[in-house]
């Protein structure tokens, strides 16, 4: 083992750590009111126009039919071919539809290449390789090109749009030359290589079976580098709507719940319900050791003599 | 300084905290033009300037207007406090124990927004000011997004800044965030068209909601008039039971002679099928509208009541808009009426923020007693062949307005328009509409807001669109006030917008364009109502 395998493992390992924590973190967040946005594509039939069971009369009668293919359908149209994007700011679609499409190939080059590697590392190696050898390189190809063509393009919007430019900050131009720079180099390396995705395998292998790595050329050391730098920055960004969109679309936009009585979320309530408040305003009358529960029942209603 | 020579928009984000006169000035030549025969600017109602003594008095430097009206602190040590009580709600917004009940769609907003702008054009009030930053549904977010990344999230400074920027937190910043919350109608288009969930109308009411809870800060139609009126006296128009009950008897005696049927409307009745909510508001302002339900709901067999406790007769609920405990105390009084009553169900009014405060929002907090738009009810009286129409008798074009909380916010889409293909032949959708519809400007109570000359903003910047989307709907009709024309508006806060709207371009003269709720319509169409009920001379 190198100080090289010590770097891509704890690089790993941050990037790991850092997205569960987040993950953790909203998992852990208490329930919310209900705040959902129509349309809810779990509406079975009435999610074409936005309609919701709340249009029954005594709707509470009725069985709540959830519809999860339509749901399902939605997300694809959402994460693949960024529908929102397209039917509110088709300007940005191109750009950002590249941008995307080219980083989840790129991810699924990672995947693919990461299994090669395990089952290499346990002596699979020659048939694996045969057949994974040209997939990775064309995902290579088409990820970076399509990459590369969206980080441009999106770096010449945020560089010029009078629409986006007021909204930038310095990482808003930062991300997007970090994404153009693993783009570049790693179009420059399958180019340049005729061994990019043995070597690849390869270097997967050896770091599941703490192996020597081969070595690389110095683009694909630069690659590596960058990645690596970007699996640690990418968990403290904004970036992380990548997987946070979960979180918004099903905990929020699409979250229809109720609280049925003897439920879990009906325990949480009581439980958050009997926190002490601590807004200071009058109309509030909170006094930091007063709960939801006695604050909502103090009214200031007047009494009847 | 003129008007004219006013800078027109910030140029930064961060020119929000740079003391000036006025951060930006929108001329009546930015917005997009009506059409004929309001598109001629020098003829349209002017945009009053507020007077010297109101810039003098109370924090006036965002825009045109003055909406909440936070007095000038007297001091430097006065600014002080206030910037101290601001930093402090900021800090209580996002703990569980103070806001568990938005906690996580907050932070989801503040920390995953790509700032690609997608949702800007979906905004009414941006595009009716001709696209003033300031305007813009990301702009406001974005400062708080900074304050929070400044102030409350742990990290590194610099790369806190270097990720989200930085802000310069002072009085000048304080006071126009105070009153950019007051900007946007909380209709959620915006929230709806973003590809990451950000939710910047939910960000908008999280400001409104520091100001209030930890500050005092409100505007006063919703708070000192609206809910704590509401709590104090019965309801937010200020009328005690007494009065309410006087009013309906008037409205019942006035319906008995209209229509040809004995009306009596019923109070306090234990045990009844429905608990009818009504916004109050339509006691004084519309009172064709809680007859007309009486009307039905006894044409239908439906045994129903009224109540007469504090906020019992008085569906509103202004929490909703700027404070969470507000919201609470309203949505537990009408909880626990209706389980005093023992009624099997609510029936909430055609009040669009009424049916989502008391129909969605609240509904994870209180339990046992059902909830339902009137719009679910009208439609199954309408189709259960209990009652005969003659749908000719709404023999006039008429277009439906979508209020955004029945349709955005809760999906209530269909049953309004059933009830319209079938009983007005001459409907006719506006466009967009449904969930994507436009409101009405008067959401998120504007539309009981007129003091200093925040009701020209309201009628010519946030209800624009909406006037515009009328006008379009009825382009095919002869456009003389000869043909009447109606606009359906099931809601109490739209409809008020709407009377203003039309009052102020006067559309009712120029265009024959009325407004009214959905059950007029059916009442007007019922064979056994004495014809003519609908009157479009009166309205």
């Amino acid at each position: 083992m190198t100080v090289f395998h010590l770097l891509i493992y704890l690089s790993v390992l941050i990037f790991l750590t850092a997205v569960a924590a987040r993950i953790v973190r909203i998992v852990r967040m208490p329930v919310h009111l209900r705040w959902e946005l129509y349309p809810v594509p779990h509406e079975k039939s009435r999610s074409a126009y936005g309609g919701s069971i709340l249009e029954e009369v005594n709707w509470w009668t009725k069985e709540r039919e959830v519809d999860r293919i339509g749901e399902a359908k939605a997300m694809v149209s959402e994460i693949f071919f960024l529908k929102g994007i397209w039917e509110h700011n088709r300007g940005l679609w191109f750009g950002s539809w590249s941008l995307h499409f080219g980083l989840y190939l790129l991810i699924g080059e990672l995947g693919l290449l990461a299994l090669s590697g395990f089952l290499g590392a346990v002596g699979m190696q020659p048939e694996i390789l045969a057949l994974v050898t040209p997939i990775v390189t064309i995902l290579a190809w088409i990820g970076c090109a399509l990459g590369l063509i969206g980080s441009l393009i999106m770096y010449l919007k945020r560089l010029t749009d009078p629409k986006l430019k007021p909204f930038n900050n310095a990482s808003h131009y930062f991300n997007l030359l970090l994404l153009g720079a693993i783009n570049v180099t790693g179009l420059i390396w399958v180019a340049a290589d005729p061994e990019y995705a043995g070597k690849l395998v390869d270097f997967f292998a050896g770091l599941f079976s703490l192996n020597a790595l081969p070595v690389l050329t110095t683009i694909g050391y630069t690659h590596v580098g960058i990645v690596l730098f970007f699996f640690i920055y990418f968990p403290f960004t904004h970036m992380t709507h990548a997987f946070v969109k979960y979180f918004t679309y099903h905990d929020i936009r699409w979250n229809d719940s109720p609280n049925v009585q003897g439920g879990k979320m009906g325990i949480e309530i009581d439980k958050l319900e009997h926190q002490p408040v601590t807004w200071a305003a009058p109309h509030v009358r909170a006094d930091g050791k007063k709960t939801w529960v006695d604050i909502v029942g103090d009214t200031g209603e007047e009494k009847k003599s | 300084m003129s008007r004219s020579s006013l800078s027109k928009q910030p140029k930064k984000v961060t020119d929000i905290s740079v003391p000036s006169e006025q951060l930006a000035h929108v001329d009546p030549q930015d917005m997009f033009p009506l059409p004929p025969p309001y598109d001629k600017v020098k003829e349209q109602p002017g945009f009053k300037a507020l007077s010297a003594e109101t810039r003098k008095t109370v924090a006036a430097s965002l825009d045109d207007t003055v909406c909440v009206g936070l007095p000038q602190p007297k001091s430097k040590e006065e600014e002080e406090r206030l910037i101290t009580a601001f930093l402090s709600g900021l800090r209580k917004l996002f703990t569980r124990e103070n806001n568990w009940t938005f906690l996580e769609p907050l932070v989801l907003s503040m920390e995953h927004c790509a700032r690609c702008q997608t949702c800007v054009d979906d905004c009414p009030v941006y595009e009716a000011s001709g696209k003033n930053e300031i305007y813009r549904p990301t702009y406001r977010s974005e400062i708080l997004r900074r304050l929070y990344f400044k102030y409350i999230k742990p990290g590194n400074s610099l790369f806190n800044k270097f990720q989200n920027g930085d802000i310069e937190l002072n009085w000048t910043l304080l006071s126009r965030l105070l009153e950019l919350s007051y900007r946007c109608t909380l209709c959620r288009r915006c929230a709806q068209s973003c590809p990451i969930g950000v939710d910047n109308g939910l960000i908008t009411r999280e400001i409104r909601k520091l100001f209030s809870s930890e500050m005092g800060i409100t505007e006063k139609n919703l708070h000192e008039k609206g809910t704590i009126q509401q709590l104090r006296v019965g309801s937010s128009t200020g009328m005690n039971s007494l009065a309410v009950k006087d009013n309906v008897e008037f409205i019942d005696e006035d319906m008995t002679e209209r229509t040809g049927i004995p009306i009596e409307s019923k109070w306090d009745v234990e045990g009844a099928e429905v608990l009818l909510l009504h916004n109050a508001g339509e006691f004084i302002a519309w009172p064709d509208n809680p007859g007309c339900f009486a009307l039905l709901l006894d044409a239908a067999g439906i045994t129903w009541t009224m109540s007469s406790e504090i906020a019992g007769y008085d569906g509103v609920n202004y929490g909703l808009f700027y404070d969470d405990v507000q919201l609470a105390r309203i949505a537990a009084k009408h909880f626990e009426i209706a389980k005093k009553l023992k009624v099997k169900k609510i029936v909430m009014g055609e009040c669009g923020h009424e049916s989502k405060a008391l129909g969605v929002i609240s509904d994870r907090v209180f339990q046992g007693i059902p909830r339902e738009t009137a719009m679910s009810l009208i439609a199954d009286i309408v189709f259960s062949g209990k009652i005969k129409f003659d749908p000719s008798r709404n023999n006039f074009p008429v277009t439906l307005h979508d209020p955004c909380n029945l349709v955005r916010a809760m999906g209530v889409v269909e049953p309004q328009r059933r009830v319209l293909r079938y009983l007005a032949p001459k409907f006719r959708e506006m466009h967009p509409h449904g969930v994507r519809n436009y409101c009405c400007g008067g959401g998120s109570g504007f539309a009981i807001m007129s003091q200093y000359n925040f009701m020209d903003w309201r009628l010519q910047i946030s209800g624009r669109k909406k006037f515009k989307q009328i006008l379009d709907a009825f382009a095919d009709e002869d456009p003389s006030a000869e043909t009447k024309k109606y606009v359906c508006a099931p809601c109490s806060n739209c409809k008020g917008q709407i009377r203003d709207l039309f009052d102020y371009y006067g559309a009712k003269q120029k265009s024959g364009l009325h407004y009214g709720g959905l059950v007029e319509l059916v009442v007007n169409a019922m064979v056994d109502v004495k014809e003519g009920f609908l009157n479009f001379e009166e309205m």
